[in-house]
């Protein structure tokens, strides 16, 4: 599975009210052109904090919210699964999109090749943690992640490289990206 | 006394919640958050965790402020600039005012230079003082909210009250 196949997947499987945050590079521009939604907030920097503003989400709203993550931003933000996995927000669902290199960058070797990153979710508190191999079923994966209670992680191992063109630029401003979730949660 | 009347400042300006990481300048205040209701004061790792952890609670509808030491802002430069500047999120900082010549070295550098890097990135800031702190709370909160950015509340010691 492809890292733009896996964002399609878990996106076809939220409900119209669940907030999704996409971590920054092709992670964003993958889930803009896969679905745009309202609910959804697209990071164009600040790599490695997708979970910590979803938390900040998850602890101000009742509706579930989702963190798209990569396997390199989860690393460079390594606190936030201490922070999630002990504040054990319910609602909260972590899906890492784990392609085992810097993609967006050349392809260069990340860690999370040597790191179990549902592992690591778990020591830290997640009540649900799990990888999803290549040769798995990833939509029997989803549903299982999108149906335990959270937080839930899933680390989703998806192919290194995209075969198909890569998803362009967001044609929106940081702030009209800003403003159309805050208006669709009513916030403004 | 216990409690913190600029907590309760702040909580009266508009604050809804408290993310940060504490400094024993701050420690009035942070012994306050930590009797806040769950979810309203979140312990963070690290600063920057703070920062976007308010980022999001902003784009969810609440103001959360962003608590920590000064030292802590070398870490949330990139949070800032990235998030809160360039989506022009509003974020109402304290952020403690270490670094004088009688500190310890370690809080000497980035400590003497909190203003500069603050006006480098065009971030208003205000040093707060031990008695005026309701209408410190209000200029914070409303700077942050009128201007979408950030703005800080510089707190030594004497004005942890």
């Amino acid at each position: 599975m492809t890292r733009a196949e896996a964002v399609a997947l878990v996106l076809s499987r939220l409900a119209p009210g669940d907030i999704v945050v996409a971590a920054d590079g092709a992670i964003s521009r993958e889930a803009y052109r896969s679905a745009d939604r309202a609910r959804s907030f697209y990071m164009l920097g600040s790599m490695g904090h997708v979970a910590s503003i979803a938390l900040g989400l998850a602890l101000t709203r009742s509706e579930r919210v989702v963190a798209l993550d990569g396997d390199g931003n989860l690393l460079m933000g390594f606190g936030n699964l201490a922070l999630i996995g002990g504040l054990r927000p319910v609602k909260l669902y972590h899906l890492v999109l784990d392609n085992q290199v810097y993609a967006t960058t050349g392809g260069q070797a990340c860690l999370s090749r040597q790191v179990d990153l549902a592992a690591a979710a778990a020591g830290c508190g997640y009540p649900w943690a799990r990888r999803c191999g290549l040769d798995e079923d990833a939509g029997a994966a989803v549903d299982a992640w999108l149906g335990a209670a959270g937080p839930a992680l899933l680390d989703l191992i998806v192919a290194p490289l995209d075969p198909g063109p890569v998803a362009k630029r967001i044609p929106m401003t940081p702030e009209e990206m800003a403003l159309q979730v805050r208006r669709a949660l009513g916030a403004s | 006394m216990s409690g913190s009347l600029r907590l309760a400042a702040l909580e009266h300006a508009g604050v809804d919640l408290v993310a940060g990481v504490p400094c024993s300048y701050l420690m009035r205040f942070f012994a306050a958050c930590e009797g806040l209701p769950p979810g309203r004061y979140i312990a963070a790792p690290r600063e920057d965790h703070a920062v976007a952890v308010c980022a999001g609670a902003w784009l969810g509808g609440r103001l959360a402020l962003a608590a920590m030491q000064n030292s802590g802002l070398g870490y949330c430069l990139e949070v800032l600039t990235s998030l809160h500047l360039m989506y022009r999120m509003p974020l109402p900082m304290l952020v403690s005012d270490r670094g004088e010549p009688t500190d310890y070295e370690e809080h000497r550098i980035l400590g003497q230079r909190t203003r500069q890097v603050l006006d480098l990135f065009g971030i208003p800031w205000r040093v707060a003082t031990a008695g005026d702190q309701e209408a410190e709370a209000s200029w914070l909160v409303r700077t942050a909210q009128d201007g979408r950015q950030p703005a800080v509340l510089l707190v030594g010691k004497e004005a942890d009250v």
